[in-house]
Formats: structure tokens, sequence, C-alpha cells
């Protein structure tokens, strides 16, 4: 869209103020009718202890032990309003008895959000994103351009650091089948970013795929919302999220059928109906099981991959670990990695959940703060080692047992590398 | 496994590919070794523009070759290589600058180039977008029948007509030696295999003084990091590229709208940097800008790096070494590889295969460089 004579304006994430002209824009930008004549001015910058990309649990919680060991911190996050996924999760947090179960996400978020802006030492850039990092032969520290959006205008910052953490979370997978580029077709995390921050309602009548937890509990939340769950489409021969969920949703009469997946989507511009298909033994497709179920919206509940593009591009040291999701970098067990003074924290570092991403970014917010001298070694050392049994405790249930092998081999990889 | 081959080429770029293209035309047996995938090179990061208008008779005369066979490429290989024709607008800035232009121009127009001066006011008639104050121009040459191509499926293209010929080429594959025999190349040594073979093609752009230094050869070439970005897509304008040779500024349109250009950072220096700087996008954005103001709320959308092989005149060094007998010099571009190597491969494959050495070839030897006076090319961007 083009907003207040500004091409390619992405109105899905900038604020509405009053008096803007929005006009449709097809494939191609026009030109910016006036020219306001003046070239580019130079680039803000700002020099930090740590930086701290993402303001999720992690980064959040980072951004609070850095900032408590007297090191100078920058937060930086893409979205208007702290909090990372946990913005959108009005549920009460799952978990045996751990500090925040029973609490919804949003409270947290919001606990978080209070507890950074109150402290002096932590810095915030909001509505910017961290796009790349940069050569700079005039300094020691880590160069990185941050486009920042301010209206509907961005303008570029420089920002130097010492040591930088990534909190960057994770994306959403996608699946392959014809059909899946057209609208009506949502992750579903977008569907709960829709309903549980913007209050929209995505659609009517939903097929959900994928009966993890993210699956099972925006299911739920869309029956809340007053919105038809026709039913659950799980590829794998059990549902993969908690007891709970699942039980909740099954009450409300919403089937979950496992081995089934979805084929293919009927509709020319807009979902009109969505084939689903039952799977063998070895998740093959079984040919004359399929059926057609109307419906307007398509729920894609299948997965997360960790975020390490700018880890990549930094030449940490990354390997594939199913377990983790994806892609992720090694690192040592105070979150550094394999480039000093780069750490990671929550499910940039493998796929997990919001309490562990808050002591990964805990320790990480330490362990930066060690690594730039503002903080007494052995103190802060004692930190680290709470943080790390706390860690261990929430990892050793059942429904650990993924990330406790994802880390566990992430540890293996990093001796080897050592 | 032992093998032979006719001509073993070294490097997968846009020469290496087209080399072996006109070497299997002529009906030799030829293997490329490229240690990454084609294009990974100089060719797959390039602005892949394509101009005539040089200060040197030698880089004129091999541009306009290449541009007449660059308008038959298509055709010729099987498969669109996207080659237009938007013309090069050249920004002139001071009086100097308008009287070297005049000189060019002249000498151009005796190699037959369809070349002009154009005024101040004449600018925005050929790119709308340029603020003529801004860039601070007194004139310009434009020469309609330059353009651009695209660097990957170019070089895809000469890959496949090649291997249909018969010519193998290995990708992933790294050339680790070249052994020689009294002074002539014999054998080309691979992480994967080893190829007897009596000539050998030293294509691997950047990185040739490595190669070279394999058979004792020392080559004055130095790998500069370049950089180009491309911005959002904006409605399709103008066709042309616009460049400058005292800022080093040049850009252009692609088909798909994106803007692409670059220019060289101030505190530039020779060496394997990989990673961007910032400094680009500092200096980029602000002359970009003075250059065409409607772009300022524009955003960029990538920026990536690549290597000039630099020579110490800017043009490359051809042919077939005067000590190592069978060592063919096919490097030193100094940023403009891209649009020479249709004829540039030609001509070697040509001397290779037939022993001819045109006069362009013998005045782009090695051994130029122990002559007193070299004629410098002074039109240099990027
Ligand atoms: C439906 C659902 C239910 C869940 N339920 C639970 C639960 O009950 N209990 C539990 O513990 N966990 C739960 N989780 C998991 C939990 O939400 C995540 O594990 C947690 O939010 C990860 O935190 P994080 O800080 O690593 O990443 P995120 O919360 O994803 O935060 C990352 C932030 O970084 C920003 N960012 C990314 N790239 C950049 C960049 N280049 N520049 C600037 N900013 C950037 C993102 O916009 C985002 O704000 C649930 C998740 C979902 C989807
Ligand atoms: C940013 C930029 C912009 C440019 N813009 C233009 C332009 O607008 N117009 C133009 O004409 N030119 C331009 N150029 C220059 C042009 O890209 C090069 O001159 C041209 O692509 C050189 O092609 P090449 O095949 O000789 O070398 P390259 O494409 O560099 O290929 C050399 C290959 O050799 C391989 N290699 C190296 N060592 C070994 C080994 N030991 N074993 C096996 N393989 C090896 C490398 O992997 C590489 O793929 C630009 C260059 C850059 C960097």
């Amino acid at each position: 869209m083009r907003v207040n004579n500004i091409p390619n304006v992405r109105t899905c994430i900038a604020p509405l103020t009053e008096d803007v002209t929005v006009e449709t824009q097809d494939t191609f930008a026009s030109w910016p009718k006036e020219t306001h004549n003046t070239s580019a001015t130079k680039a803000d910058a700002c020099t930090v202890d740590v930086l701290i990309v993402g303001g999720g649990p992690a980064g959040l919680e980072a951004a609070v032990q850095a900032a408590k060991q007297n090191a100078k911190v920058l937060l930086v996050d893409e979205n208007q309003q702290l909090g990372g996924q946990l913005i959108k999760q009005t549920h009460k947090f799952f978990g045996s008895k751990q500090e925040n179960a029973g609490t919804r996400g949003v409270t947290i978020a919001k606990e978080l959000e209070e507890t950074v802006q109150d402290h002096t030492g932590i810095e915030l850039l909001l509505e910017s994103t961290v796009i790349g990092f940069y050569e700079d032969t005039s300094s020691d520290y880590f160069t990185f351009a941050v486009s920042k959006r301010k209206g509907y205008e961005s303008s570029i910052v420089k920002v130097q650091a010492k040591t930088v953490i990534f909190a960057v979370g994770a994306m959403e997978n996608m699946l392959l089948f014809p059909g899946n580029d057209l609208p009506g077709v949502y992750g579903a995390g977008a569907v709960q970013t829709l309903m549980n921050v913007y209050g929209v309602k995505p659609g009517n009548h939903v097929l959900m795929v994928g009966a993890g937890n993210v699956g099972l509990i925006v299911s739920y939340q869309l029956l809340q919302a007053g919105i038809l769950v026709d039913r659950v489409v799980e590829a794998a021969p059990i549902i993969g999220g908690y007891h709970v969920h699942a039980a909740k949703l099954r009450r409300c009469g919403v089937p979950i059928y496992t081995r089934h997946s979805i084929k293919e989507i009927i509709g020319s511009d807009h979902v009109e109906a969505a084939v689903v298909v039952r799977l063998d033994e070895n998740w093959q497709e079984i040919p004359g099981s399929e059926k057609t179920i109307e419906c307007d919206t398509v729920c894609l509940a299948v997965g997360l991959t960790p975020s390490t593009r700018l880890l990549s591009q930094m030449g940490v040291k990354m390997y594939t670990i199913a377990e983790a999701g994806g892609f992720v970098a090694i690192h040592d067990d105070y979150m550094q990695t394999s480039v000093p003074g780069v750490f990671v924290a929550g499910d940039n570092s493998g796929i997990e959940e919001a309490s562990t991403a808050m002591i990964e970014g805990k320790i990480a917010g330490v362990a930066a703060a060690i690594q730039t001298g503002k903080t007494s070694t052995k103190q802060a050392k004692e930190l680290l080692d709470i943080f790390a049994s706390e860690l261990a405790s929430l990892r050793a249930g059942p429904f650990g047992e993924k990330p406790r092998i994802a880390k566990q081999k992430i540890q293996t990889f990093w001796r080897k590398n050592q | 496994m032992n093998e032979h081959a006719d001509v073993v080429i070294i490097g997968g770029g846009v020469n290496g590919c087209a080399i072996a293209y006109y070497l299997s035309k002529l009906g030799m047996n030829v293997s490329v070794f490229e240690r990454n995938y084609l294009g990974s090179g100089a060719t797959g990061s390039c602005g892949a523009g394509i101009r005539q208008q040089w200060s040197t008779k030698e880089n004129t005369e091999l541009a306009i070759q290449s541009v007449h066979m660059f308008e038959e490429l298509s055709d010729e290989l099987g498969e669109d290589i996207e080659f237009s024709q938007g013309g090069y607008l050249i920004i002139n800035h001071t009086e100097e600058e308008l009287a070297q232009s005049k000189k060019n121009v002249k000498m151009q127009k005796t190699l037959g180039l369809d070349v002009s001066m154009v005024s101040v006011d004449e600018i925005n008639d050929i790119v709308p977008v340029l603020d003529v104050n801004g860039m601070d121009s007194v004139g310009a040459t434009f020469c309609p029948t330059d353009g651009h191509a695209n660097p990957f499926k170019t070089t895809f293209a000469y890959a496949h007509a090649a291997e249909q010929l018969g010519a193998n080429i290995h990708t992933h594959t790294l050339v680790k030696d070249i052994k020689t025999k009294n002074n002539q190349v014999s054998e080309v040594l691979t992480d994967k295999k080893s190829v007897k073979t009596r000539w050998v093609v030293d294509a691997a752009g950047a990185w040739s003084s490595q190669i070279a230094k394999m058979v004792g050869i020392s080559i004055p070439n130095k790998p500069f990091r370049k950089e180009v970005l491309a911005t959002e897509r904006l409605e399709p304008l103008f066709k042309a590229m616009v460049i400058s040779f005292k800022d080093g500024i040049y850009f252009s349109q692609q088909p798909e709208g994106n803007i692409v250009g670059g220019i060289p950072i101030p505190e530039q220096r020779s060496g394997f940097y990989e990673l961007p700087t910032f400094s680009f996008i500092q200096h980029m954005s602000e002359t970009l800008t003075r250059y065409a103001p409607a772009l300022r709320d524009i955003n960029m959308l990538r920026h990536w790096t690549g290597y000039y092989d630099v020579t110490p005149d800017a043009r490359p060094i051809l042919g077939e070494d005067s000590k190592v007998r069978g060592f063919v010099h096919c490097h030193g571009f100094s940023g403009h590889g891209f649009m020479l190597s249709p004829m540039v491969s030609r001509m070697l494959a040509e001397y290779i295969s037939n022993d001819k050495e045109s006069s362009v070839l013998k005045r782009l030897r090695l051994n130029r460089y122990e002559d007193e006076d070299i004629d410098m090319e002074q039109n240099v961007v990027g």
C-alpha cells in the first residue's frame, strides 16, 4: 500500500493515525509523486555494551539481567509492543509447579515490559528491525544496521555493540500443497495475532492443520471467538500437544484426526474448501480416502523454525538438529556461540517454551555483561549457576524430552568444536 | 581416474563457460573446473551492465564486438539471456570531464559506435527521475545500444550449450595444482581427479593469481571488494544505466522494477573482505538520493558483495603466457569482464584452437607491463 505518498508500506503493521491517505498499490509501487528534494542524511548512531535483538521473553529477561550487571543495554524489536509471542497468548501457561504456570502469557509480557521500562540502563528501540551485520574498520565493536520505522517512513540507525544477544524467536513453517497461496491460508501464529492482539476475526469456518500445542490452543481460542472449527488434522499417529488442551477441544465437539493431512485447497481467489486425506504408516496418502471440507480459512500449525539468518551472516557455527527445529547455532553452557561476544537465547537457539526462553535470556544477559567487563565475575557466576539449575529442572519432565535431546546435541557439537 | 582433455579451464564464471562453449564449437575436448557452483564468483554478484563507451581503444573494440554477439546470443545458445539495450548515460560534472568525453566520443565514433553528447536539458528526456542540479552535471554522453543481460542466464546458457557439444563441466571441484614439463603445462590436479592437458585457461577471476602462482607466474592483479544494493520494486520508468566516473556511482532499473547499483567506498582497500560495509549504505544512499531524490523513501531490499579483479591499467590480461607454454591468461577484467566475455572468450578459443592471435589480444598480454608507458583505462566505475 501507499501511505501519504510513500510506497510499499506494510499497512498490516503500521499504526493508523489521523489524516492519512492510504492508496492500494498493484504489483509495482508507483514513483513518489512529489519529492522532498533532499538527499538521505547521515544515519543516527549509538554504541552500547549489549545489543539485544528481539523483545520476546528471552530478550526481555536478557535485558533486565545485563542491565542489573551495569551493562549499557539496547533492546531492539520490530513490533510496536514488547513481548514477542507472549502478547497474543491469552491462555494460562501450562507447566508443573514452575513460577509462571497458571499465568497468562500477556500478563507475563506486561510485567516484563514494566521492569524493562523502569530500568535506566536499558534503552528501547521499537518498530525497528536489525537488518544486517556490517564491517566497520573504524571500530572493534560489532556493527549492525537497524531499520527504524517512524510513522510511515523509515530510516537507518547504525548500532555498534561490544556484545550481542540474539533472541529473535522463530518463524512458522509452511506446507506445500496446491492452493497454499490463496487468501484464507494462515499460519496459526498469524491467526492468534489477528484475534488476540487486534481483535479481528480471521474467518468463519476453519480447518486446523496440526495438533501440537499451538494447533490445539489456537483452535480453542477460535471457538472462544465464536468461530467454527471443523476439525483438526494431524499427520502423526498421535496428538503432539498436551492432553488438557486436546481434551478441551474434544469437549467442545471438535474432532482431531491423526494420520490425516491436507492435500489441496479448492477456490479461485480465496479458500472455498479443503481436501484432507488419510496417511498410511509411511506417511503416504491413501488414495480414495480424500474428503472435501467446506471452509473459508485454513490454519497451519505445523511447527516453527529458528530464525538464524543474522547469526549465519556473522559466521557462527551452526548445525541442523531436528529436535531444535532445524538449523541452530551451537553454544556453550552460558549461551555464547562460536563467535566470542555473540550470544543466543530462546526459540532461535532451539524451539522450546517461554519459560525456558526466559531463563536462557537471563543466562545470556549475565554472561554478556561479564564479557563486557562491566561486572564482577564471581558474583555473576553464582547467578549463572542458579539459572542453570532452574533450566535443568524445567527440562526434567517428560515434556522436556525433545529440547533436552536438542540441547545435548548442541553440547556434543560444541565440545567437538573446541 | 586419469583423464585427458585438450583444454582445462579453471573457473566456472561467465568467461570460463563462454570459452568452454567456443572451444567445444571448434571441436576441442574441454574440461571446466569450478570449486563452487557456476556463477559463484564475480559473475553472480555483478551489475551485468554492457557498455561500449570506453576511453581505451581495446576496451571499446572488445565491447562493440561483444554487443554484436550479445544481440545474437539467445538465438545462438538456444536459451534467453535477457539481453536488452536501454543505453548508458554517462554524467559529466566538470569541463575537464566534458573535454575527455568529447575525445572519447570521437574515438568511439571512428570505431562505428552510435554515441553522442547530451546537453543538461536533454538528460531528463533519457532518465526522468534525475535531478540535474543535485548531480551537479554539466552534460552527459549517451549510447543507445549499451545495455544489460542476466549474468546467471548468460553463464548457464553458455555452459549448457558447451555441454551439448561435449564439454565436461565439473562444479564443486577445486583445482589444487598444475604440473609443468619443460615450461609447458602438462597436468591439472583437483581435489577429485587429475587431468592431463597441454592447455590451461586461468579464468579464476579474483583468484587468478593463486592459479598463476601454481606455475610460478606472478601477476599484478588485486582483489577489491565491491558492493551492490537493490531497492524495492518501483514502476519501470527508465531503461538506461546511469553512471558517473567522478562519483563512481552506477545504477539502473531492472525490468522487475528494482533499482540496482553500486559505488566504491572512500576507505576502499584490496583484499578478500567478504562482509558488506556500513559505509557503503551511507555513501550509496547519500549519492543515489542526490541523483534521484524520489528514491528517498524507498527501502533497500538486499545488499551484497563481490570482487573486482583489478589490474594496474584496468584492462584485462589475456592470451598465452610468454614463459609457460600452454598457460592462457583470462583475467584482470577490473569490473567489466561480463560485458567483454563473448568477444574475449571467442578470441581466446580461436587462439588455442587455430593459433590465431588478433591484434587486440597481442596488446593485452601480460608482458605489456614490462613497457614504460601503458595506456590506462579512465572510464571505470563502481
Ligand atoms: C500458540 C502458542 C502457545 C504457546 N504456549 C506456551 C505455554 O503455554 N508455555 C510456554 O512456556 N510457552 C508457550 N509457547 C512458546 C513461547 O511463546 C515461545 O517459546 C517464546 O515466546 C519464545 O520466546 P523468544 O523470546 O525466544 O521469541 P519470541 O517470543 O518469538 O520473540 C522474538 C521477538 O524478536 C523480534 N524480532 C525477530 N527478528 C528481529 C529483528 N531482526 N530485529 C528486531 N526484532 C526482531 C520478533 O518480532 C519478536 O518480537 C507458545 C507458543 C505459541 C505459538
Ligand atoms: C559488484 C560488481 C559489479 C560488476 N558490474 C559489472 C558490470 O556492470 N558489467 C560488467 O561487464 N562487469 C561487471 N563486473 C565484473 C564482472 O562481474 C567480472 O569481470 C566477470 O564476471 C568475470 O567473470 P569471470 O568468469 O572471469 O570470473 P568469475 O565470475 O569471478 O569466475 C571465477 C570462478 O573461478 C572459481 N575458482 C577460483 N579459484 C578456483 C580454483 N582453485 N579451482 C576451481 N575454481 C576456482 C571461482 O569460484 C569463480 O566462480 C562487476 C563485478 C562486481 C563484483
